[in-house]
């Protein structure tokens, strides 16, 4: 039986999409099976939630060489009468994606923010025009490659899957690892907390973060930035950047400080419950998707809140 | 040393506007994706340390002779455009085609950069595609790059850290915007870029095959956030606003 | 280091007729404009009036991005509780070639700056000028982001704050009293709502004033055009009677008052407002015009002071097109003459004087003052609404007779002060 296959070196990346798969795989009559390289530990997690797994061990292939990984791919797919490829899309994934794709002769799409069956077609929402539109697209060709964003769906548990091990042919890779430097990942969990206070360039200095944290806790919430806050002044961690290179949140309340709401920004945000925005320019197209609007200076509005709350 | 650049002619994202839920695209200004100048940035910092060429290259509707200008303003010494109204909103697949078709008829390619993702589609495709069609490396996610003899080093930055990659020339990379600050060029080097050679191609000129349309876009609507839109005068204001909507002090 | 026959500074209408006439002659014109593209901060009520300058753009004309032909004129007195509109339709206004266009500058101004590069002109758009080279008291070209750029002659189009002209010591910075703001906003609607709510057929337009309450009795009037699919609404307002006038709300406020009002906000319903821009006006007129012309500069459009505010509404485009035309015809003589001093520049004042541009403001020398007339703001208004009500409305009984119905409105003596007022306004 023609099948659906799911790759990713992440094991919460890969379990959640052994869930799409199983979606996709029912509706469209596809044996769902997954594939993992070099990590033996992912694959007894993902046969721990019930994944058919395929694991592949050869030292030609590692993760940074993404022609090696895509040619490990392209050919378990072959072998495996493979007519999906389920991809995460994360920078890995995304990475994967085209180069697969193209291995495989297949369209593609990445960054799929949901996934429904209709016609016998995979209809998949991705932003377009920057994050200013939402398109609903499907792939037309015989084979098909998806990069799902993390977090569209939730990891699979539960059920018994077989290893099998599985042999493809590499050569050496050209590529030089020379060095593996890990972030210190604070953890923190923007996607997952019900208030973020947001800031972005609007604040004058690092120093005045301290009151943004205290306005944070004093909500239950955490604290998140425009990309610009985090990339270019380092004044907070890459994780918590919300926008289309960042992350998508829903919170109940999104506090928004000082950011001008560029599309980039606020498809990460735009699915919040209810949100304010304090800006001191009262046409910051920000205001357009806020429920209240203080058009004000973000320091004095923190220290108030501060004080209200505290 | 020569560095190829592609990069993307897309409407000036700012000046899109709605219209019952559908972007309007007609008189929107045309622009060169904001990380693909990135690219270029780094692929002109590379030429002045190592010399040799960049070649700025492009795939687009008959206006893209106008936009590229803005690439050799701002350091490209040459381009190469290919030249088709259907090219504007072509699929990754088609444009990778045609891109790695034309890279092909430049001599000794040693860099060849992209954008982490085009401005508008921003799907991070095409610099992959063009990497598997050539067989060459690839290095995505680019925040730093530098050149020792035959190969690049270059930082892959990832959500959790960062790889230090050796690669061999010839390479595919495709640059962060956090890699450089694109320079705003002068009056004077705008002027000069009118001047630098510009080798148009059509998609004749190519012998490529491509997939017919391989993705179908059923419809793109901005999406529907009904906003209250109201404007509180105080912090007092705002506080009890939200406890009223139950969303602080439970 | 690059050197230009001619520098534009500013990408306007005055500009751009500047460098596509001197581009047609094949000099080397380059023009600097601060805006993202040509057009991009160019604010205009709306209508164009294309007769006085047909000739000069012989070829521009047939395909200009135009909206509409204006075919219908309207005239509304506004008091706050009611209005009385005249509409006037003429022959004159239907017929070919015709007398004046509803225009949107951020099209317009980008073909028309497309057309000056096919030409040969240099357009270079997010460039700012911040001075003039100024050497042995004769201009020899601008300072751009730091960049020396020179030429032969500077042609200052840098709008009606224009920097150029001041560091050349041809004007000094105006105080705010002197000007008017303008608000504009475009509003969407489909041309089938177009037509029907206007009158209108296929490509004839409408073009409405409104004065009175539109401004709270300020100097100053409402606007109102059709495009092809939008309409560009404003109001026009003089910042010293706003200054002056404790209550007044400000400009944006007003803006809005006025759309809510019943007679507009049919006309809009419907329509979605995709621009909004905000412009200073000077309040000028003859006196107000700056020097034209000093060594090696040229002064155009809006930077010599050549628009005039009638109050309801604001005429400039034709100026700052046909003095474009002129300064460029000018900078081509001084170049045959190899003279850019203001021994050759001080032509283009006479050629100015001698066409409709000098003439106009010549003969519309008084209107600034006739019309700063609180009479015609608050006054008439208010009393023509108040005689209409008495007129159209039917009471139980006895209808009055009319002279009565205007004598309670208006005493012997007010009524001669307004015959006085309207033959001023003859003037106009
Ligand atoms: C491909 C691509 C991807 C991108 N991805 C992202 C992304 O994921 N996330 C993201 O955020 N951006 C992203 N960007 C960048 C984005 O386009 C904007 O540049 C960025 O969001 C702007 O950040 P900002 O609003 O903080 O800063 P600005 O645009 O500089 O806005 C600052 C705001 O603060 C206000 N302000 C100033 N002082 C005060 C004060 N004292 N009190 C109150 N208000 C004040 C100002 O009025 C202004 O509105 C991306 C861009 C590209 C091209
Ligand atoms: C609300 C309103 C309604 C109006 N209605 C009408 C009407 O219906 N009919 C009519 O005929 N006229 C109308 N006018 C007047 C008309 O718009 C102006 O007279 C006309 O635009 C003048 O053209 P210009 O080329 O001189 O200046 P502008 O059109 O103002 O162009 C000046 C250009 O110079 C650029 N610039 C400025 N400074 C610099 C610098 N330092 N460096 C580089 N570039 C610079 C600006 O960005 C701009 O593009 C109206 C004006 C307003 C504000
Ligand atoms: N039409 C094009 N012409 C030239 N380069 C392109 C084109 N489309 C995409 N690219 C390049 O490919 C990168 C990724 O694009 P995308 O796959 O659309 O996200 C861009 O940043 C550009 O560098």
């Amino acid at each position: 039986m023609a099948g659906i296959l799911i790759y990713s070196d992440k094991e919460n990346l890969a379990l959640e999409l052994l869930t799409a798969a199983r979606i996709i795989g029912q509706e469209l009559n596809l044996e769902v099976k997954a594939v993992t390289i070099n990590n033996d530990a992912l694959a007894t997690a993902l046969a721990g939630a019930g994944a058919d797994v395929y694991g592949v061990n050869n030292d030609n292939v590692i993760p940074a060489d993404v022609g090696a990984v895509a040619s490990t791919l392209e050919q378990a797919a072959a072998k495996l009468d493979t007519k999906i490829v389920l991809l995460a899309s994360d920078r890995r994934g995304k990475e994967l994606a085209g180069r697969l794709a193209q291995n495989m002769g297949a369209g593609c799409l990445t960054d799929v923010t949901d996934i429904h069956i209709n016609d016998d077609r995979i209809k998949c929402q991705r932003n377009a025009l920057g994050g200013a539109t939402v398109a609903t697209q499907y792939i037309t060709t015989d084979k098909q490659v998806i990069a799902v964003r993390p977090r569209t769906f939730a990891a699979a548990a539960g059920g018994e899957g077989k290893i099998s091990l599985f042999n493809i042919e590499a050569r050496p890779t050209k590529i030089k690892l020379l060095e593996v430097k890990t972030r210190s990942s604070e953890v923190v969990d923007i996607e997952e907390t019900e208030v973020l206070v947001v800031v972005g360039q609007g604040l004058n200095s690092e120093g005045n973060l301290a009151e943004v944290e205290k306005l944070a806790k004093a909500l239950g919430g955490e604290v998140a930035c425009s990309k610009p806050v985090a990339t270019d002044k380092k004044w907070l961690a890459e994780e918590r950047i919300i926008g289309l290179s960042g992350k998508k949140c829903k919170p109940e309340l999104a506090i928004i400080l000082g950011i001008s709401g560029q599309v980039q920004f606020t498809v990460g945000i735009r699915d919040a419950k209810v949100i304010v925005s304090v800006n001191t320019d009262e046409n910051a197209p920000i205001n357009r998707m806020a429920d209240y609007i203080l058009p004000a200076d973000l320091h004095e509005v923190i220290e108030e809140m501060n004080k209200a709350l505290g | 040393m020569n560095i190829v650049v592609a990069m993307k002619q897309i409407p000036d994202l700012h000046q899109i506007r709605m219209r019952d839920r559908q972007p309007v695209l007609d008189d929107v200004p045309l622009t060169l994706g904001n990380i693909d100048k990135n690219a270029l940035e780094a692929a002109v910092h590379l030429r002045d340390t190592h010399g040799g060429k960049v070649i700025a290259l492009s795939a687009g509707s008959e206006e893209l002779e106008d936009t590229i200008k803005e690439a050799l303003a701002a350091g490209a010494d040459e381009a190469f455009m290919i030249l088709d109204d259907s090219l504007d909103n072509a699929d990754s697949s088609v444009i990778a085609a045609v891109l790695a078709a034309t890279i092909r008829k430049i001599n000794d390619v040693d860099i060849i950069l992209f954008g982490e993702g085009s401005g508008d589609n921003y799907s991070g495709q095409v610099g992959s595609r063009v990497a598997g069609i050539l067989g060459l490396p690839q290095v995505g996610y680019a925040s730093s790059m530098e050149v020792q003899g035959n190969s690049a080093i270059v930082t892959r930055s990832l959500e959790d850290g960062e790889e230090i990659l050796e690669v061999e020339l010839p390479v595919v990379i495709a640059v962060m915007a956090d890699i450089n600050e694109p320079r705003i060029p002068s009056v004077s080097q705008i002027l000069k870029a009118g001047r630098k050679p510009q080798e148009v191609l059509e998609l004749d000129d190519l012998a490529i095959e491509i997939l017919e349309e391989p993705v179908v876009t059923e419809s793109n609507l901005a999406p529907e956030t009904p906003r209250k839109q109201v404007v509180v005068k105080s912090v007092d204001e705002l506080i009890a606003v939200l406890r009223t909507e139950g969303v602080i002090g439970r | 280091m690059e050197k230009f026959d001619v520098i534009v500074v500013g990408a306007g209408l005055a500009g751009l007729a500047a460098a596509y006439t001197l581009a047609c002659e094949g000099l080397e014109v380059l023009v600097l404009e601060r805006g993202d593209y040509a057009g991009a901060k160019n604010v205009t009520g709306g209508r164009l009036y294309v007769n006085p300058v047909r000739e000069f753009f012989p070829d521009l004309w047939a395909k200009a991005p135009l909206e509409r032909f204006i075919a219908n004129e309207g005239f509304t007195m506004m008091a706050a509780e009611r209005s009385l509109s005249i509409n006037y339709y003429g022959n004159e206004l239907a017929d070919e070639p015709y007398q004046s266009y509803s225009v949107l500058r951020a099209k317009f101004d980008r073909w028309l700056a497309k057309q000056a590069q096919r030409k040969g002109a240099a357009v270079v758009t997010r460039s700012r000028v911040d001075d003039v080279i100024m050497e042995a008291g004769q201009v020899k070209g601008v300072w751009a982001a730091g960049e020396e750029l020179r030429s032969d002659v500077v042609i200052a189009c840098d709008g009606v704050l224009s920097l150029t002209a001041e560091k050349a010591g041809l004007r000094s910075p105006g105080i705010p009293e002197n000007y008017a703001v303008g608000l504009k906003e475009v509003i969407e609607l489909a041309p089938e709502l177009i037509e029907a709510r206007f009158g209108l057929e296929g490509n004839e337009g409408a073009a409405h004033m409104f004065m009175g309450e539109v401004t709270k009795g300020m100097f100053g009037g409402g606007f109102l055009y059709t495009n092809q699919a939008s309409l560009s609404l404003g109001i026009v307002v003089s910042i010293k009677d706003m200054m002056e006038n404790e209550a007044s709300l400000g400009a944006p406020v007003l803006l809005d008052n006025f759309k809510q009002r019943p007679e507009i906000a049919r006309l809009l319903k419907g329509g979605e407002t995709v621009e909004y821009s905000a412009h200073v006006i000077p309040e000028g007129g003859y006196k107000a015009l700056g020097k034209l012309y000093g060594d090696g500069i040229l002064v155009a459009g809006d930077a010599a002071g050549l628009s005039m505010n009638i109050g309801v509404t604001v005429r400039g485009m034709e100026y700052a097109l046909a003095s474009g035309y002129y300064a460029a015809r000018t900078v081509m003589q001084a170049k045959e003459l190899g003279d850019f001093s203001v021994a050759t520049l001080k032509h283009y004042e006479l050629l100015l004087k001698d066409s409709f541009v000098l003439k106009d403001f010549a003969s519309f020398k008084e209107t600034p003052r006739v019309l700063d007339n609180p009479r015609f703001f608050t006054t008439y208004p208010e009393m023509l609404g108040d005689m209409m009500k008495d007129i159209y409305a039917v009471p139980g009984g006895a209808k009055n007779r009319l002279y009565p119905t205007i004598k309670k409105y208006m005493t012997l003596r007010e009524m001669w002060q307004m015959a006085g007022d309207v033959r001023q306004v003859m003037k106009i």
